[in-house]
């Protein structure tokens, strides 16, 4: 077995968080099935799976065109009205058939791809991971092709209170050892937008509770690299501008450039709250290095300090605030 | 924000005065994205340094995005792609600068109702990641011109502010060619309102920028006859009431570039080193950079006229 996917996680382009009706209105991307909404332990909107039908080869590191049939599964999540994630995903069985099949026998099997033959598992995680060549089955670009879809719905305004980078997350779930339980192997910034995550899980893990558990990380790795990138770009103190000469625009003001982040993103770090109990665990790995939590609240303690300080009136500081 | 950059004849520096208004924008830190709609002549690579970073681009281009052919249009972060030394010291809190170059070889193509849904998707997403988006426009009233002024009055775009700048040099033809591109039946404002814009609002979003001017107080001129400057200064007077007469005055231009010769030989970025080290730009076009790209957001300089 091997489940692979790719999330692609964006800050919601409206001006205010989308209450929890009107996200279950962005999100109802089927009339037969309904948006699973959640308040507990945050406010959570999840869209019905939608299927995309697929025959083509696989992305793979060493070249073996391996063909594969089947349909992959993608779904859209909203967390607290403020972070849009779409999500595909696949898993692989071992060995398939040596011919296609008729659709019927794909359709009953969803978010399921039959390789033809013997599976080469390392080689096709490789593959996914790194990114396939032209013509390679590309879950990113139904992940893709969801968001733009939800991006044109008319509910959003396209009024995001702060600028904000996308970010893509790959993963790959092979088998775990017998006996072993499950285990994240590794988690790479690749590229500016890009992470990959190589997991393995016990063979009768769901791969829809494996991309609950990417959908999570990615969600944090996103608040992350949000929140780090906001306070990497302001000039902090007051310090000269880095290119003051008379009429510049004065550099955003430390109150205007972190007020978003107090408003929209210190609250939705919550890491966990939606993974099973049994890929719960993987968590543990992030937290003791590089320590996702930990960078977390160094940031939120130093954006509250920023705001601390810019609270006394300038007349009775000292000195002016600085990093 | 997003700002067209437009002209009506070739030549004029569009796209060379335009990439150096967004370069100077990443300085000051913001983040900004140059999409190259140039179709037919793209520049911006050249402009940029980033030769070996547009290599096996051909197919990934704006061009091939809108016909649906790609899903996402490649981007070069000009920072760290570029190839000319003094770009790569990315300086200390500028912000990002990215390119979106067009396919090479690609040209003009006719537009239908996905590619301008596409485009919106494009110009919307850049909306939330960057500070400011220069769109540079093919010459003329080109199908990108009627494109971005579609996209613009679409209802998903309804709250993205944009500008507009006309560049043109300043020579009688250029003068008249450049209010025709404007005010004249077939222009912006006529196409615009076709499309749903309000004229007024148009109207009020557009600026001109003259082009390689050259300005007789300058010390390239000083070695001239007084028959020279006289007759200079003339020349001057009288384009600037034809512009007037021809409704794209000074009230509504938003800044001047003088003639230099690097932006006509080299078409390159105009660094503060080329001024003060080397020598080789003049400090008065570095600094009308400045200007004009500190006056794309100042509204002071925009509304109506």
């Amino acid at each position: 077995m091997l489940a692979c996917g790719e999330i692609r996680t964006c800050l919601l382009p409206t001006r205010q968080a989308l209450d929890i009706r009107a996200a279950a209105q962005l999100l109802g991307l089927r009339a037969d099935e309904r948006v699973l909404l959640s308040e507990r332990p945050n406010l959570y909107a999840r869209s019905p799976e939608t299927l995309t039908g697929v025959d083509c080869p696989l992305p793979s590191a060493n070249g073996a065109r391996v063909r594969a049939v089947g349909t992959v599964a993608a779904r859209a999540a909203l967390t607290e009205g403020r972070v849009l994630q779409t999500s595909a995903y696949f898993r692989l069985p071992a060995t398939g058939p040596d011919q296609r099949r008729p659709w019927g026998h794909y359709l009953v099997r969803p978010g399921v791809l039959e390789p033809f033959g013997k599976l080469p598992h390392e080689a096709v995680a490789h593959g996914v991971l790194d990114g396939g060549r032209h013509g390679d089955l590309d879950v990113g670009l139904i992940a893709d092709g969801l968001l733009t879809r939800l991006l044109r719905h008319p509910l959003l305004d396209h009024c995001p209170p702060l600028r904000s980078r996308p970010t893509r997350l790959r993963w790959a779930a092979l088998p775990a050892h017998p006996g072993e339980g499950p285990s994240l192997e590794r988690f790479t910034l690749a590229e500016d937008e890009l992470r990959t995550v190589r997991l393995r899980v016990p063979e009768d893990t769901d791969s829809a509770e494996i991309a609950v558990l990417c959908d999570d990380l990615a969600l944090h790795d996103w608040l992350l690299t949000t929140l780090v990138r906001m306070l990497d770009g302001i000039a902090l103190g007051s310090g000269t501008p880095p290119r003051s000469r008379p009429g510049a625009p004065e550099r955003p003001a430390v109150l205007a450039a972190l007020r978003p982040a107090v408003d929209h993103l210190l609250h939705l770090w919550m890491p966990r709250a939606r993974v099973a109990a049994e890929l719960a665990p993987l968590w543990e790995a992030l937290e003791e290095r590089p320590g996702f939590t930990r960078q977390w609240l160094a940031l939120v303690q130093r954006i509250r300090d920023q705001l601390a300080l810019h609270a006394i009136p300038a007349l009775y500081r000292e000195v002016e605030p600085a990093p | 924000m997003l700002v067209f950059a437009a002209s009506d004849k070739g030549g004029t520096g569009r796209s060379v005065t335009s990439a150096n208004l967004a370069y100077q924008r990443a300085l000051t830190g913001d983040h900004v994205a140059y999409v190259d709609f140039d179709f037919g002549s793209p520049t911006a690579a050249a402009v940029f340094d980033v030769p070996s970073a547009m290599r096996g681009t051909e197919e990934r281009g704006l061009h091939s995005y809108l016909e649906g052919e790609i899903a996402e249009p490649v981007r070069i972060d000009v920072w760290r792609q570029t190839e000319h030394p003094l770009l790569r010291a990315r300086p200390n809190q500028s912000g990002r600068l990215v390119l979106l170059p067009g396919d090479a070889g690609g040209g003009e193509f006719a537009t239908g109702e996905e590619a301008l849904e596409r485009c919106i998707d494009l110009l919307l997403r850049l909306n939330g990641e960057f500070d400011l988006i220069v769109v540079d426009l093919s010459a003329g009233r080109s199908y990108a011109v009627d494109m971005v002024l579609a996209a613009t009055a679409h209802p998903r775009m309804r709250n993205v502010p944009f500008r507009w700048l006309v560049f043109h040099r300043w020579t009688r033809q250029h003068v008249i060619a450049a209010a025709g591109l404007v005010h004249k039946e077939h222009g912006i404002i006529k196409g615009g309102v076709e499309r749903g814009h309000d004229e007024d609002a148009l109207r009020a979003a557009i600026r001109f920028v003259r082009a390689a001017v050259p300005d007789p107080e300058s010390p390239l001129w000083s070695q001239g006859s007084p028959a020279q400057a006289a007759w200079m200064q003339a020349c001057d007077e009288t384009l600037r009431r034809l512009a007037a007469e021809h409704r794209i005055g000074d009230s509504v231009v938003l800044g001047i570039v003088p003639l230099e010769p690097i932006l006509q030989w080299r078409e390159q970025l105009i660094t503060e080193e080329d001024v003060l080290s080397t020598q080789i730009a003049n400090k008065e076009t570095l600094e009308a950079l400045e200007e004009i790209a500190l006056r794309l957001t100042d509204d002071a300089h925009w509304g109506r006229p």
